[in-house]
């Protein structure tokens, strides 16, 4: 309630046609400079121009063609936009303000702010790859891509990079691996599982694990939130608007890869691998923890390469907190953090700059431990992606 | 006993400085709100989003659908040009009663008058 005594300030403002970042708010004070924060779900332009001075030969003129081609004038002939938006644009009737493809200068300046310490860069263009039939046209998109980000944004203080591997082209993505493990700024190996049929548990996978394993690079799950295909869990089947695919499709992408994961046995296989998934948000964890146990006690036999439930395995994995669901009471995270034993395991995510990235100030509605919070916003994934500070 | 207070008055800007079209943000100790000139008339309603903070007075002013029964439940474009549309993540508010289109929610609006040729929102 204000009083006579407040001060007044009354300032001219226009309407913003770029999203609000957290630097724009003014609601964090000091608060926010006593924790070192990673913000470890970031996303620059990696739209495909960017790849071609990467591929040689045949796939370099496809991705020629591909440029020139005119998707219902969409910019930058998208990956994205070709396979995936495509069939819900223009549903949300252009209210949320236009996520900008974050340039190089973009991502500097957000990082110059000083709020966010540390950025793992996450591919966005790449994330249909998963799907992509063409095994080799896959693998050449990631490898240009891995090429391109590894040239732009290595030796950039507080950049890391999450190099793209396709699970189509197994051989190929050991290769990929095994080339970047030496490049302090590459911290893991992001497979984008939308589209992953078998899903990633599957034995023809495993080459992958065990070259990450080696290499002491974790891996990150990362989806998409939409694909023109029917089979789930490619998404468009039972999903007719872009709120319900976007919500659940993470969610439910995550829950089919976690879960087979776990119960085709790879953390006993490599037991020094660590995993995360990258935004599905959080709140299924616990459910799909207990509900795997629940069955695991009856149908143990089916899964007799485990040597423990499958939550306690589940419960070293690694979790992206984008999209964080906002729940009802502040001391609620606290309660789901338990439920899952997250307080290790949880890292704070925004999705920057895409239009639906989270702020930090989602995170602070909670009512935390300090030493938690501080944890979710950056400790966490410094052990998870050993970055040395 | 009911406490008969006073009503603050905050002047906000003279009246041919705040033409239609045009917005300004007021802050009053730790309150902000936000002042719209719409087609010539004011509105003021509480500037913070309740989602994540994010300063309603930058938001865009748009129409948007509505599905009930007074649209026999076919979706219609509605409220056009009076919905304020969160900067952050795109809540919408109906400026006209601070309602929150779709949640059991709203924003306090204040009453803008013009006095004295300034327009001035009362607290």
């Amino acid at each position: 309630m204000a009083n006579s005594k407040d001060s007044i300030e009354v300032k001219r403002v226009e309407a913003a046609f770029n999203p609000v970042q957290d630097q724009d708010l003014d609601i964090y004070g000091e608060e926010l400079r006593k924790y070192t924060i990673v913000d470890v779900d970031v996303h620059v332009d990696d739209t495909l121009q960017n790849m071609l001075p990467y591929m040689d030969g045949h796939f370099g003129k496809r991705l020629e063609a591909v440029l020139t081609a005119d998707f219902m004038g969409e910019p930058h002939n998208s990956l994205r936009n070709m396979i995936a938006h495509v069939s819900w644009l223009g549903a949300a009737y252009d209210k949320h303000p236009r996520a900008k493809l974050a340039t190089k200068e973009d991502l500097l300046d957000r990082m110059e702010y000083g709020i966010i310490d540390y950025s793992i860069l996450f591919p966005s263009e790449l994330l249909p790859i998963g799907y992509l039939p063409d095994p080799k046209w896959a693998a050449s998109l990631a490898s240009a891509y891995n090429e391109y980000m590894v040239d732009a944004y290595s030796n950039v203080a507080g950049v890391k990079i999450a190099i793209v591997v396709s699970p189509k082209s197994v051989e190929h993505a050991v290769i990929e691996i095994e080339k970047y493990a030496s490049n302090s700024d590459v911290v893991t190996v992001s497979i984008p599982d939308v589209g992953v049929n078998p899903p990633l548990g599957d034995k023809k996978y495993w080459p992958i694990y065990e070259a990450a394993e080696a290499c002491n690079l974790p891996v990150s799950l990362h989806g998409i939130e939409a694909l023109i295909h029917d089979n789930y869990p490619l998404r468009v089947a039972h999903f007719p608007t872009l709120m319900q695919v976007h919500s659940m499709g993470f969610p439910f992408t995550s829950m089919l890869q976690v879960m087979s994961v776990v119960c085709e046995g790879v953390p006993v296989r490599y037991p020094n691998l660590k995993f995360c998934v990258m935004e599905a948000g959080i709140t299924w964890v616990p459910f799909i923890m207990h509900r795997l146990d629940t069955a695991y006690r009856q149908y143990r036999t089916e899964l007799p390469a485990l040597e423990a439930q499958p939550s306690e395995y589940i419960s070293k994995w690694y979790w992206g907190t984008h999209e964080l669901e906002k729940l009802p009471k502040k001391g609620d995270l606290s309660k789901l953090l338990d439920l899952y034993q997250g307080h290790d395991t949880t890292m704070w995510a925004s999705d920057w700059p895409h239009l639906e990235r989270d702020l930090i100030a989602g995170l602070m509605y909670y009512d935390l431990d300090d030493e938690v919070r501080a944890k979710i916003l950056g400790k966490n994934a410094i052990e998870f992606y050993g970055i040395t500070t | 006993m009911k406490m008969n207070k006073a009503k603050r008055k905050v002047a906000v800007a003279p009246v041919d400085e705040f033409p239609p079209g045009e917005r300004v943000e007021i802050k009053v100790g730790k309150i902000s709100i936000a002042v719209f000139n719409v087609k010539g008339e004011y509105f003021a309603i509480f500037g913070i989003c309740p989602h994540q903070s994010a300063p309603l007075s930058r938001g865009r002013l748009q129409g948007t659908v509505v599905c009930n029964e007074h649209t026999n439940w076919e979706k219609e474009w509605a409220h056009d040009g009076e919905v304020l549309v969160c900067p952050g993540h795109a809540m919408e508010f109906d400026l006209r009663t601070g309602k929150a289109f779709g949640y059991g929610m709203k924003l306090r609006t204040y009453d803008v008058i013009v006095e004295d040729d300034w327009v001035t929102v009362i607290l």
